[in-house]
């Protein structure tokens, strides 16, 4: 086993125990957190595939993401420390049946898969050649699906603004 | 080389299932929206595994992940605009308490 087949696994094994951690703890808090380390885990990957670029934006926009999260569970939950464990799920057996099978038939699809091409393919570039040919990339053949994206960003920005500033519905909850 | 491919697909459809779970299994719609960042995660790692052992000289591999990764955050923004929106009226981002949504 090679180093990076150990590293490979290690991080992804890591990344998955903290997926199951988020909907596993009572505490919010603690499930944002978990989500948190599980995509720095994801972002640790990234590197240890030498996608160095992605790895770190992956590991500080994720790091970001989840405060931004954390943040937003203290802020609405009745219970964000999970002291008084509530119960926070339903249709479980539902659930727990569409992820194994989802599991079941990604992993499948993996098994049986012909990656024959696996590791035919040319080197991998240095760190900072891969930065010089993503941005070719993305200013020159890929500009307008990298622009559209950028596009749906500024969108969902003002959508979800608006969306928030609504005033609350006549004779809702807390409706005036 | 064919075993790390094998090894990042494998937590990629690991990362897939439990995420389906949360989003499936979840009432709040906070944890709901960290079901479906672990969707993209598996992705993402799906990509990044593709690019790497495959074709790792075709930069539009990564170029994908950035796309996925805005579409994460995307997500995010909308569904906390949502979110905002549903506890300033109801009090609650419970999704049991948002039956009438099914119209």
């Amino acid at each position: 086993m090679t180093a990076s087949v150990f590293f490979l696994a290690f991080f992804g094994i890591a990344a998955v125990w903290f997926g199951i951690v988020v909907f596993r703890t009572h505490s919010m808090v603690r499930s944002a957190l978990a989500l948190l380390f599980a995509q720095t885990a994801i972002g640790a990957m990234f590197l240890v595939m030498q996608a160095e670029f992605l790895g770190v934006l992956q590991i500080m926009m994720m790091a970001t993401e989840m405060s931004v999260m954390a943040i937003f569970m203290v802020m609405f939950m009745m219970d964000p420390g999970g002291l008084g464990a509530m119960e926070m799920t339903h249709q479980k057996r539902l659930s727990v049946w569409a992820g194994a099978i989802g599991l079941v038939g990604a992993a499948a699809i993996v098994g049986l898969a012909d990656w024959g091409l696996a590791g035919s393919g040319g080197q991998v570039p240095s760190a900072g050649r891969q930065v010089e040919l993503l941005g070719l990339e993305l200013l020159g053949r890929s500009m307008f699906v990298f622009e559209s994206a950028g596009l749906t960003i500024l969108t969902a920005m003002v959508a979800a603004t608006m969306v928030a500033i609504t005033p609350p519905l006549k004779g809702g909850k807390n409706g005036t | 080389m064919e075993l790390e491919l094998l090894v990042a697909l494998g937590i990629g459809a690991a990362l897939f299932g439990i995420g389906v779970y949360g989003a499936l299994s979840q009432t709040n719609l906070v944890m709901i929206i960290m079901g479906v960042e672990l969707i993209l995660a598996a992705a993402l790692v799906n990509l990044v595994a593709f690019w790497r052992y495959l074709h790792p000289e075709v930069m539009s591999g990564q170029m994908f992940v950035l796309i996925v990764m805005a579409v994460m955050a995307v997500e995010m923004a909308v569904g906390f605009g949502i979110a905002i929106t549903r506890f300033r009226s109801r009090g609650s981002v419970e999704m049991e308490e948002a039956r009438e949504l099914k119209g």
